[in-house]
């Protein structure tokens, strides 16, 4: 029954929904829409599901005062600190949040001062290293051991000339090569992949709607 | 251990500082090179150029801070262009922190100290102009001229919330969002991010759907722009534009091929090319309007981002150098650790 239940649900929602896409009658589009006001409804749920398991885990590592249990609290006191001053607290005290563009307060809250100044520099930070990861991988990895590597290792120094101002200078067939590097051979290899990758999805969507595949289930019942 | 081995165990912390200077020295000391705006980025410019007040437009910002600085230079030069020929837009987000660099992106385009700005006209201040039944953008801005209302030297125009701009924000489920949409933007966002009701606002009234709307500009780092392309080119026909990170701009020259969307900025340097047009390139013969006399972000990021891909280049060459001249490619591994 365990099974039985999700796997028939699955399967008369797969089939329903796959047959409403390409019936544009009235009542198909009712269908629809009543489906996608509910499925952001049910998915509200599982942000309670998150947030509780979140906590649960937390709290059990520093109960346990598991290995850097310290930067549990780092999770725990954000996760409800931060929707309780934008959410629930009073402007008086640094609740609140500038929801729109030109917003007429003249003193950020809480949720602004941590949002443009914790979460955006330290995003940004995260993304920047990868510039300098990959100066010192290409120094240390990117080498012309085959023939297919040297082929790999020019088309990447003519895209990357390609792609800056300087490389026009230094040659001005560099962003034309490069382009022409983007526009074809890139392209058949990744329609080659994209269509492969869609292929398999819809083979394994198909089994997923027919009860096939199984693996989404987990071990319940079994 | 000989030069060319100790060369190839070169510390890597060297490699960081010399990529560290690399990019902050370019900020100081600007080589001003010139932009050569491609096919991809040209088509995206005079697709939004074809249009005007009477059309309308949506502009993702569905990327997170972490792709920023390609993206929000995009979204800020798609947003200038679409305000300066009074298209009507309607901003949205796939990601929570869009909507705060959406609302950063707006507040950066409305914001009097900077030359070329637009002046905001937030929605509840021009309520007496909707109550006299004016819906029209050039009688909305007449009226609100009569009214003693004026321009400030460095402006470039007006931009009255609700008949111009919509900020809706983020919805989670985007796809579904997108979906929805099809049939009603009210059925998904009946009010913007600062509560006003969207229902009421002129530009709605003018385009009630997707369907109504010439295109959609979507920026992000990840493959939510896809979303767009699945749920809104392949159900209705809505012409879709892409602007992505560098690193995953070659995912999706394929959709150009198809002709799925209609151009694609690429990296720093598409919204440097964008902004290029906006400046009015025309070396291609074609005379085009200047939207902006200064160089965006991304104009100045390029000679950043210049410099370090020749540093790159260098690091490479200099590998392949040092591991062919010690004969490292005859033996099975370095003697050094790293």
């Amino acid at each position: 029954m365990k099974r039985a239940v999700p796997l028939a649900i699955v399967m008369v929602g797969g089939i329903l929904f796959i047959i409403q896409y390409f019936i544009p009658h009235q009542y198909s589009q009712t269908l629809f829409d009543y489906y996608t006001e509910w499925v952001p409804i049910v998915g509200a749920f599982t942000v309670i599901l998150g947030v509780g398991s979140l906590t649960r885990l937390h709290k059990h590592k520093i109960k346990r005062k598991a290995p850097n249990w310290p930067y549990s609290w780092a999770v725990l006191i954000p996760l409800y600190a931060v929707p309780l001053f934008a959410l629930i607290l009073p402007e008086a005290i640094g609740g609140g949040m500038l929801q729109s563009m030109g917003g007429e307060r003249t003193s950020p809250g809480v949720f602004d001062f941590a949002y443009l100044n914790i979460q955006v520099p330290i995003q940004s930070t995260m993304f920047s290293l990868l510039a300098f990861y990959i100066a010192s991988a290409a120094f240390r990895a990117f080498r012309a051991k085959s023939v297919l590597a040297t082929v790999l290792l020019f088309a990447a120094v003519i895209v990357m000339l390609g792609q800056v101002p300087i490389g026009e200078l230094i040659g001005k067939w560099f962003p034309k090569i490069g382009l022409w590097i983007l526009r074809y051979p890139n392209t058949a290899g990744k329609r080659a992949i994209a269509l492969g990758v869609g292929f398999g999805m819809l083979a394994t969507q198909l089994k997923i709607i027919f009860g096939v595949e199984r693996n989404w289930l987990g071990g319940a019942g079994s | 251990m000989n030069i060319w081995e100790k060369m190839l165990n070169l510390d890597r912390r060297w490699i960081f500082l010399l990529m560290g200077l690399a990019c902050i020295i370019p900020f100081f000391t600007p080589l001003g090179l010139p932009i050569l705006p491609s096919q991809e980025v040209i088509s995206i410019y005079d697709y939004i150029e074809e249009l005007d007040k009477d059309n309308a437009i949506f502009v993702g910002f569905d990327f997170d801070p972490g792709t920023a600085a390609e993206n929000q230079p995009m979204g800020e030069a798609v947003l200038r262009h679409a305000f300066s020929r009074g298209i009507p837009v309607f901003i949205t987000s796939v990601t929570p922190l869009g909507q705060g660099l959406a609302s950063m992106a707006v507040d950066r385009l409305t914001n009097p100290e900077n030359d070329n700005h637009f002046v905001l006209v937030r929605w509840e201040e021009w309520a007496s102009l909707r109550e006299q039944g004016l819906t029209d953008r050039d009688d909305i801005i007449a009226a609100w001229e009569a009214e003693g209302h004026s321009l400030n030297a460095n402006s470039r125009g007006w931009v009255f919330e609700g008949r111009d701009l919509a900020h809706l924000g983020y919805l989670p489920y985007f796809s579904l969002v997108i979906l929805g949409m099809t049939s009603s933007i009210t059925s998904q966002y009946p009010e913007d991010v600062s509560g006003n009701p969207v229902a009421e606002m002129p530009m709605y009234q003018e385009h009630k759907s997707l369907r109504d709307i010439d295109l959609a500009v979507t920026n992000s780092g990840t493959a939510a722009v896809t979303y767009w392309v699945i749920y809104g080119r392949e159900k209705i026909g809505l012409p879709v534009a892409f602007g992505v990170t560098a690193v995953s701009a070659t995912d999706y020259y394929i959709y150009i091929q198809s002709g799925q969307i209609i151009g694609q900025m690429g990296g720093l340097r598409g919204a440097a090319e964008y902004e290029t047009l906006l400046m009015g390139w025309s070396d291609d013969g074609t005379q085009r309007v200047v939207y902006s006399t200064e160089p965006g972000d991304a104009f100045i990021g390029m000679d950043v981002q210049s410099i370090a891909h020749l540093l790159i280049i260098f690091f490479v060459v200099l590998g392949n150098i040092a591991y062919f001249a010690g004969g490292f490619n005859k033996q099975s591994k370095l003697k050094g650790r790293r």
